[in-house]
């Protein structure tokens, strides 16, 4: 059950209802297998084995956080419809005395199983900031991952944390802006991998093994056999 | 019982991350350690090196040139570390062996301009013979990235027609490892291996030397073959797929593009 949770702490899509929910320790209830959706304000239960959620039933939601957290929510809807075709997100907000906590959780993922691959991306947002607003700092992560397994089993690993201080501001000012850094980081990092790709199929990769040998033709292997003739040669007289 | 354990533990295999064989092939170990030799011989693992000391030269480590703890050495037919009546291939297998990789050399050379490559073969118990033909490059330090490739290529050869023929069959993989650590993309590592086989029925005279034309040309063939898919898989397929998740292209304004011009 631990393990689980530790695996659903990732960011995995739930539905209900046709209601997508993300499965993330940050909406973890019960350390297992409960979680809580902010969007919609319930718990469900997630099932592991199925990926299915179930169980749905009214959740708790801290109110105090409400107005900034649900500005978030809305900034960050717009943002994901330009840039994924298909996403889980979850925003959570929590008030504890004067200081406002607010997590940004966005998945999405491509299951291809007949073309024996799949692809998942996640990242994470936090930052705390007091009810005034002011700036304060936004940080976070962002994970690929990429598995081929057509005869073989080629994966992609990758990760970038990254940080920066954002006027919080208003609410509605707040909200545009932690957004608009997210969109930027998510950028830099997706054009970094792209860049890197770049290099490595034009460099890295050819200097490793070419494509054919500098001759432009296939190795005579008969030709070789005069190598092997010296040698004998050499081993007889020595 | 054994049989379903070695197969889930191939399934494990394939589908956790490659970067990480090493350690999961230890684990496995640990956990059904009766079944150490099967899962050595068939599940690949990034090749490693070795110095002969008495050639002074660098020779591939795999579960073919193994026994107990120690390594047979392509260059001086010994075992390091020494070992008493270590498993030595026969003598015509030797000679074969001293062939392939002198051939290999040059081919490595023609195609590799540089790394080691190290075959093994031995004689089967139902007549005919196998081999192993391995292949290390590790890239240079450039702008950052750290790349190398593990080809792993292993060849069963059974005589025929009045020893006219011989039949092939070659099962390869090949490993490609790249990784990098940099501002913009954070850490990166791409990597795995890929595998195909081809049998080949093909002409043998009475010199020894035929197989290796047949073997050099059967496996030549085989890894410019698999270049060019990992080439596809690698830089193309991966990166559709983290293009596919998040499009660089603002969504929004591209359905509406499109729209028009429908």
């Amino acid at each position: 059950s631990g393990i689980n949770a530790e695996y659903g702490s990732s960011g995995i899509n739930a539905e209900y209802g046709g209601t997508p929910a993300l499965v993330t320790k940050d909406g973890s209830v019960d350390g297992s297998k409960v979680f809580y959706d902010p969007g919609s304000n319930k718990n469900f239960t997630y099932k592991y084995l199925t990926g299915e959620a179930t169980n749905v039933e009214g959740g708790t939601r801290d109110n105090g956080a409400e107005k900034w957290r649900k500005a978030v929510e809305d900034a960050l809807a717009g943002y994901l419809k330009d840039n994924f075709p298909a996403f889980g997100s979850a925003v959570y907000g929590k008030l504890e005395g004067d200081t406002v906590s607010l997590t940004v959780a966005i998945e999405n993922h491509k299951y291809n199983p007949d073309n024996f691959y799949c692809g998942k991306w996640t990242s994470r947002w936090s930052v705390e900031f007091p009810t005034s607003g002011g700036y304060a700092k936004v940080s976070g992560h962002m994970k690929v991952q990429v598995h081929y397994y057509e005869d073989g089993n080629v994966q992609l690993h990758t990760k970038k944390s990254a940080e920066e201080s954002v006027q919080m501001g208003s609410v509605e000012e707040g909200a545009r802006n932690l957004v608009e850094f997210i969109g930027r980081a998510e950028r830099e990092y997706q054009l970094g991998i792209n860049e890197n790709y770049r290099e490595m199929s034009a460099t890295t990769f050819k200097s490793l093994r070419r494509a054919l040998p500098i001759t432009k033709n296939l190795v005579d292997w008969h030709k070789l056999h005069s190598l092997n003739i010296g040698r004998d040669l050499m081993n007889r007289t020595t | 019982m054994a049989g379903q354990q070695v197969d889930c533990a191939l399934d494990l295999m394939r589908r956790l991350p490659p970067q990480d064989i090493d350690k999961n092939l230890s684990d496995l170990i640990d956990l059904v350690p009766h079944l150490v030799d099967e899962l050595l011989s068939s599940i690949d693992q990034p090749l490693k090196v070795a110095k002969d000391p008495k050639k002074n030269k660098d020779y591939l480590l795999c579960d073919y040139n193994r026994d107990g703890d120690s390594y047979r050495s392509p260059w001086s037919n010994e075992f390091f570390p020494p070992i008493e009546d270590g498993n030595a291939p026969s003598d015509r297998m030797r000679k074969l062996e001293e062939q392939a990789n002198d051939a290999f050399d040059v081919y490595r050379e023609q195609y590799f301009d540089g790394g080691i490559s190290s075959c093994y073969f031995w004689d089967e118990e139902h007549g005919g013979f196998s081999g192993a033909i391995l292949i290390k490059k590790t890239g240079d330090l450039k702008n950052k990235f750290r790349s190398s490739w593990d080809s792993i290529h292993v060849i069963e050869a059974h005589e025929k027609g009045a020893g006219r023929n011989a039949h092939y069959k070659l099962i390869s993989t090949v490993m490609l490892w790249l990784q990098n650590t940099r501002e913009g993309s954070g850490q990166m590592d791409l990597g795995g291996s890929l595998s195909r086989q081809v049998e080949k029925d093909l002409p043998v005279t009475a010199d020894m030397f035929s197989h290796i034309v047949n073997i050099g040309g059967m496996v030549e063939r085989m890894e410019n073959n698999i270049r060019g898919i990992l080439e596809t898989v690698y830089f193309g397929r991966t990166l559709t797929v983290l293009n596919d998740m998040r499009s660089l292209v603002d969504l929004e304004s591209k359905k509406a593009h499109d729209k028009l011009n429908q």
